[in-house]
């Protein structure tokens, strides 16, 4: 009798145990339609990456949604690293990021393909007690006072570009994104575009070392150190200016213009940009003369996709959507003008490449 | 029926049966030891030979090349280790003397009415997450060293080139003084516990012999407990020393020698955390693996270290610590 309640007590502890078991199983069940891991489910499509294209993308879920596709995309604004560490991974069905795949990235990120999928901007911006929004810069400027060459507002390298605006004396403190970041790709690239110097010193990366200045985390922890700090610069992604009420700086164009980052100006430099890399990425920093309204510092941000998916058709309709006229709408009152049409044209030949 | 009898007529029923509770004890405990031994011998082998790349490329000239740049494709961390302990230590110069003197307070001087609370505010402090200190460190120790404490040191001190350079909100000594906050309620709960610990003859005694409060702190009291406070004091450079978040995020992240605490620099774990995401090259992600071994390593020695430590004050002592 004992020993058959012994057995009982033994097999309800074993059942306890299994109970607990199935908890931990099913709770990493729920994580997987969360971002971080595939559903397999073709009527939900997980994605992660860019933190910049976040707000584009939360207007697709709803709108694509709706439509007859009826599909849920689910999106975290992890950025553009962790979503590019997230599709090597194959833990989610797309990745999003600001700056292309570097060499090492495509061989891990096997036989992925990047599709510019939005048009955006780095914006470099500043705080200056009494000092003006939309204080003038160039390029070669900002290089050298990310250099550690200039490094007071009142510099005459500043003043002359600013003539009526009164400068003071403050120390400038440089800040950057100390993550890897698609704006520090557009940044430098657009720095070693336009100074042999910063070219030659610290080139473009996404994490590229910066001789000075602080590093912070994410385009919020630029922000708020940007707002903190008086006399500091750094630079954001587009949307973060209106976000955060920041003053942007004007940079001066290959055509002598200074055209503040409108969607128009940010439209004039893709339009005046055709050349698509092999590697499926555009840049569009510091855009030809002939653009005289370019914005320099616009950029193109990619979804990355793998050639080889589950959910292929689910996959290709849902990018398809997002490069057409109904998808790109929804970007322009965001600051996301539409794509250039050779753009489309490339992008619906390498959706085409797409199978399971 | 009684206790007594009841444990007795259990103790008959299990006679001459295999002990079913002692199986599933020593399966559970050994099963647990093994996860553990797994758990650590799988974490070092996996980190290992993701930082075998880098090791193999590098090799000990990684710990003194100054260079980190993705775009070169170089590494070294030697800015890196330089950093890490140059926090880590200034962290404690502070933290240990007013860790000790709030473990001396709560367990000898404060009226028993303050104790509890104040122990359990200590304790509260070191349950607060690192990144909560962390962002309490952007938005009011940064701004206040900024603009207050730094120019005041510089103005003063500033013939120390560690107090020179331009004050900034993000740097070396914000990160300073957010590790010491965090070793502070480690520190200061353990040797409370520990002055606790202090026979109260002992203390008497000293005090029944003339000794002042002071001389029975520094003669009795300090020289009983020296073994578990050198114990506690590298419980708190081990939790400096691997702190991640909250240093990246007052640190600066740069890759810049420590020479003015002032300025920005980076420490290790810190550097992992905010350099992992989306490595742009595939040897930067195998070096920040062989950062990761340097720390292993830190932490075995300064654990090796502390055991050397207190084994050989434990024999001067003549008791076991």
């Amino acid at each position: 009798m004992t020993r058959m309640k012994r057995a009982a007590a033994a097999a309800v502890a074993a059942g306890a145990l299994a109970v607990a078991a199935g908890c931990g199983s099913s709770g990493s069940t729920t994580t997987v339609t969360a971002p971080g891991s595939s559903s397999s489910d073709s009527k939900v499509l997980v994605g992660a990456g860019s933190t910049l294209v976040a707000p584009l993308l939360a207007q697709w879920e709803a709108d694509y949604l709706k439509s007859p596709a009826a599909v849920t995309i689910t999106y975290g604004a992890v950025g553009s690293g962790g979503g590019i560490d997230a599709i090597t991974a194959k833990s989610v069905d797309f990745g999003a990021s600001d700056a292309p795949l570097s060499p090492d990235q495509a061989t891990a990120c096997k036989s992925c393909v990047q599709i510019p999928w939005a048009l955006a901007a780095t914006v470099a911006t500043y705080n200056v007690k009494g000092v003006p929004n939309n204080l003038k810069l160039t390029g070669p400027v900002v290089a050298d006072i990310f250099l550690g060459k200039v490094t007071a507002w009142n510099d005459p390298a500043i003043t002359a570009l600013n003539p009526g605006v009164s400068l003071p004396s403050t120390h400038i403190t440089p800040i950057y994104r100390s993550d890897g970041s698609g704006d520090s790709y557009v940044f430098s690239s657009y720095l070693s575009a336009v100074s042999p110097t910063w070219k030659s010193q610290v080139g473009a990366s996404t994490q590229p070392t910066f001789p000075t200045g602080t590093g912070e985390e994410h385009n919020s922890g630029v922000a708020a150190a940007v707002q903190a700090t008086d006399g500091s610069i750094g630079y954001v992604g587009i949307s973060y200016i209106a976000a955060d009420s920041l003053n942007e700086a004007v940079l001066k164009n290959a055509a002598g213009q200074y055209p503040q980052p409108t969607t128009g100006a940010i439209a004039a430099a893709a339009s005046a940009v055709t050349t698509i890399a092999p590697d499926g990425s555009i840049s569009l920093v510091n855009p030809p003369a002939s653009a005289a309204k370019a914005y320099p510092m616009s950029t193109y941000t990619y979804a990355i996709v793998p050639t080889a998916s589950s959910k292929a058709s689910t996959l290709k309709a849902f990018l398809t959507y997002a490069i057409s006229s109904t998808g790109q709408a929804f970007g322009l009152p965001l600051g996301f003008p539409p794509l250039p049409a050779a753009v489309v044209t490339h992008d619906t030949a390498e959706i085409a490449k797409i199978g399971s | 029926m009684t206790v007594e009898a009841h444990t007795e007529s259990l103790a008959l029923a299990r006679r001459g049966r295999p002990r079913f509770g002692d199986l599933a004890l020593r399966v559970l405990s050994g099963g647990a030891v093994l996860l553990v031994v797994a758990a650590i011998g799988l974490l070092v082998e996996e980190v290992v030979s993701n930082a075998w790349p880098s090791m193999s490329k590098f090799g000990p000239g990684f710990l003194t090349s100054t260079v980190w740049n993705a775009v070169t494709d170089q590494f070294g961390a030697r800015y890196l280790i330089e950093g890490t302990l140059v926090t880590s230590l200034f962290a404690l110069a502070i933290a240990v003397p007013t860790a000790i003197a709030i473990g001396l307070f709560l367990s000898e001087l404060a009226p028993r009415r303050l104790r509890a609370p104040i122990g359990l505010m200590v304790e509260l402090l070191a349950a607060i997450p690192s990144v909560v200190l962390g962002l309490w460190g952007i938005i009011v120790l940064g701004p206040l060293l900024a603009t207050d404490v730094e120019p005041w040191l510089h103005r003063n001190l500033g013939f120390i080139p560690l107090f020179s350079g331009y004050p900034s909100a993000s740097g070396l000594l914000s990160a300073c003084l957010v590790l010491t906050i965090m070793i502070v309620p480690i520190v200061a709960s353990i040797s409370r516990d520990l002055f606790e610990s202090v026979p109260g003859e002992l203390k008497q005694g000293a005090l029944a012999l003339g000794a002042t409060r002071w001389e029975m702190v520094r003669g009795v009291a300090i020289p009983q407990v020296s073994a578990g406070l050198v114990a506690a004091v590298m419980l708190g450079f081990a939790r400096a020393v691997g702190e991640a978040i909250a240093v990246a995020q007052v640190i600066g992240s740069a890759n810049r020698a420590p020479s003015s605490l002032f300025g920005q620099g980076g420490a290790m774990a810190a550097w992992i955390a905010t350099q992992f995401a989306g490595t742009a090259t595939s040897l930067q992600r195998s070096s920040l693996y062989f950062l990761a071994v340097i720390l292993l390593v830190i932490s075995l020695a300064t654990n090796l270290g502390a055991q050397l430590i207190v084994r050989r004050i434990g024999r001067r002592m003549g008791t076991r610590a």
